[in-house]
């Protein structure tokens, strides 16, 4: 009984442990990509060993990941990729517009169309979103692959 | 100084109550451990693929080169024919106008393309510039990006790499 008051007085040292918080904190904080909230994890890209690291440079880029379906899977919804295309490519006008540049409907536009289509998707669909883009003025475009077979093999 | 000793012991005696600091942190942590989802290790493949009414059929492009009136064509193209099985995998593949093999395409068979491209390509007096894929309606994304793959590999008369890649949907019966 006489060890009870000594026990209510005990107080653990929470320096140590908030200063391990915090650095965890940190840890997730620098490693933490919003941009990855537009990739569908979803969708198996075809392996294609020599394709080349992801440039992180600032350009416009324009993400597009199409299902087996041939529609584009927009923060976890299905778009049918016409109407969606002709509204990104119209936000892509403006944008330059509001940079000096006046830009036509159909005119070449600097931004970078990102391709992630499933490995089974028939060209057939693909092509349709290809088009599309070709028609709204998207010129330059990156096909997106994995780099080697998820779970380490090459 | 008596002043002075009492305010000094009162500031030693200053405890912080880190219990509802460390509350905050877990929260953020777990916040932050929940939403974490590292990087895919993805690649890409640049290509710049240029309008729908600018690509020419081949065919159309032979006879306008053979024609000495019309003078040499200002892009050339280079056709490869990739026919696909209904299974999504290509049932042959022809470059130019022969025909390269039939069946399923695999490792030798993606060597055999690059040894031709090599060899076209490295044709003097014939310098393409773009390569013009006419693929039929059911081959896989997958299938087609092998293809590009190799495509993207071969370089121009001038040493630069091919990146103007069309696309076109072979009319399958």
């Amino acid at each position: 009984m006489s060890s009870l008051p000594s026990a209510e007085q005990a107080e653990p040292n929470l320096t140590p442990i908030l200063d391990m918080v915090f650095q965890l904190i940190t840890f997730f904080m620098l490693v933490i990509n919003f941009q990855s909230a537009s990739l569908d994890m979803s969708l198996k890209l075809p392996v294609v060993g020599s394709a080349r690291p992801v440039d992180k440079g600032g350009e416009d880029l324009l993400v597009l990941n199409i299902n087996l379906k041939g529609k584009l899977m927009v923060y976890g919804g299905e778009k049918e990729p016409t109407s969606y295309l002709q509204h990104e490519a119209q936000a892509a006008r403006n944008r330059l517009e509001a940079g000096g540049k006046k830009v036509k409907q159909g005119d070449e536009l600097p931004t970078l169309v990102v391709i992630r289509a499933d490995h089974s998707t028939p060209f057939e669909l693909l092509n349709r979103v290809l088009t599309d883009c070709q028609t709204n003025g998207f010129r330059r475009f990156a096909l997106r692959a994995m780099t080697r077979v998820e779970g380490g093999k090459s | 100084m008596r002043k002075r000793r009492k305010k000094k012991r009162a500031q030693e005696d200053v405890q912080l109550n880190l219990a509802a600091m460390l509350d905050m942190a877990f929260q953020l942590l777990a916040f932050f451990i929940l939403t974490f989802r590292p990087a895919p290790v993805e690649g890409q493949i640049n290509l710049n693929l240029p309008p729908p009414v600018a690509i020419r059929d081949m065919n159309a492009q032979q006879a306008q080169d053979d024609d000495p009136d019309v003078g040499p064509a200002s892009a050339h193209t280079l056709t490869i024919t990739i026919v696909s099985a209904g299974n999504g995998q290509v049932a042959s593949m022809t470059v130019g106008l022969a025909k390269l093999f039939d069946g399923p395409l695999d490792g030798s068979r993606l060597k055999m393309l690059d040894r031709r491209l090599k060899d076209v390509f490295a044709i003097e007096g014939k310098p393409f510039e773009q390569i013009l894929l006419r693929v039929g309606k059911s081959l896989n994304y997958g299938e087609l990006m092998k293809i590009i793959d190799v495509c993207t590999k071969q370089k121009m008369a001038d040493g630069k790499p091919v990146n103007k890649i069309s696309f076109i949907e072979l009319q399958e019966k």
